[in-house]
């Protein structure tokens, strides 16, 4: 994950070691309902935007913010508004 | 040592660790692989990356990612960086690091740009600059596993001097087990040059990839408009979505 703001996405993927710091499975792996167009696809599909503080992912179809992580000194804000429901699979053996 | 990692049943917090340098390559003039030792790794899988913070003696902080370019198979993780002109980050790791350096590392991360040779059908590899770091993981398991399957790597550099890995792709080619890697130069190339001439583009996709009826598994990493366009360029020539498999390393490299 790029801690510093970009004017081009990164796929979810990029993600993966910051949402881990929240998340006791790879949530990248995850599939994700977006709340804007209902379209399922897999958290690392999605479109990451990094900013110092934390991570915007946006849906890569129709650009709804599903996942806003905000890294503040004293702890995190998760705001999943945009993601209407995660399936996730337990891990492969 | 047991090698359980991300595919333990009871996951596997990610932690901060210290690595230490142990090892240094220059790939290209740009280049320089790392090899590295740590206190604490599970194992990986071809195409995940890891996490790297360096903290300044002010205690400011920067963190990058960078793939892993090694096979599990191997002993050590290596790491491939590319020097970003005024980057923050990439010309320590690519030019002033020293044997011994040791900064700060989590990993391995991410389970959806990966391919493990338990994986059927052909396998198609693009890559643009350093971008070849995470599919040479694949291209060194693929090896070490003894996989027989088609593949091909397409892969884009600048200049001549400036293909990473050229030495070892050349050996791999030459093992005649299914891999065939096709190069093209976008800026210069030797006289004589008998591989690509131009960025990476619709016909070369086309000619160089296979059909979507073969169902290949696509790869993609480099610069985000280099996986932007060979992306949209796969859908268009009919491959379904859910195989391709993207990687964007940001606006950098070639
Ligand atoms: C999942 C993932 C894996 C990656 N793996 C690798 C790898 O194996 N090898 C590798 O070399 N790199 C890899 N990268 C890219 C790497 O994380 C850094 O972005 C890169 O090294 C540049 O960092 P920097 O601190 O040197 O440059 P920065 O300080 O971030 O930026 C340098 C300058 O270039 C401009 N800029 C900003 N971002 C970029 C950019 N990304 N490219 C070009 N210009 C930019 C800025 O305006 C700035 O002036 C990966 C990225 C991701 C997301
Ligand atoms: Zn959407």
């Amino acid at each position: 994950m790029q801690p510093h703001t970009n004017d081009a996405p990164l796929d979810g993927n990029a993600a993966g070691g910051l949402l881990s710091e929240l998340f006791a499975f790879d949530v990248t792996t995850a599939s994700v309902i977006c709340e804007g167009c209902e379209t399922q696809g897999e958290v690392a599909q999605a479109r990451v935007y990094g900013g110092t503080m934390g991570a915007l992912l946006r849906c890569a179809h129709c650009d709804t913010v599903m996942i806003r992580l905000v890294h503040t000194p004293h702890g995190f804000w998760l705001d999943m508004r945009g993601a209407r429901s995660f399936f996730v699979k337990p891990p492969a053996e | 040592m047991i090698r359980n990692g991300s595919d333990s049943a009871v996951p596997r917090r990610l932690q901060w660790q210290t690595a230490e340098v142990s090892g240094l390559i220059d790939e290209t003039p740009r280049v320089r692989s790392l090899v590295l030792t740590l206190p604490d790794w599970p194992g990986h899988k071809p195409g995940q990356h890891v996490d790297i913070r360096l903290t300044g003696e002010d205690g400011y902080r920067a963190q990058r990612s960078y793939s892993i370019a090694s096979a599990p198979e191997s002993e050590n993780v290596m790491l491939t960086v590319e020097r970003i002109e005024d980057g923050e980050v990439s010309p320590y790791l690519s030019i002033d690091v020293r044997k011994g350096d040791k900064f700060e590392l989590r990993g391995p991360i991410g389970g959806h740009f990966v391919w493990t040779s338990a994986l059927q059908g052909p396998l198609f590899l693009i890559a643009g600059g350093s971008g070849v770091a995470p599919l040479m993981a694949m291209l060194r398991h693929r090896a070490a596993a003894k996989n027989k399957a088609p593949a091909t790597l397409l892969y884009s550099s600048r200049a001549f001097e400036d293909i990473i890995y050229r030495t070892e792709l050349e050996r791999l080619a030459a093992m005649g087990d299914g891999l065939k890697i096709v190069h093209t130069l976008t800026r210069q190339q030797p006289a004589g040059w008998a591989g690509g001439a131009r960025r990476i583009d619709r016909a070369m996709l086309e000619s160089e990839g296979f059909p979507p009826a073969a169902r290949p598994r696509i790869f993609i990493c480099g610069p985000t408009r280099l996986v932007e366009s060979a992306s949209q360029i796969m859908l268009d020539l009919g491959h379904e979505a859910n195989l391709i498999k993207t990687e964007r390393f940001g606006p950098t490299g070639g």
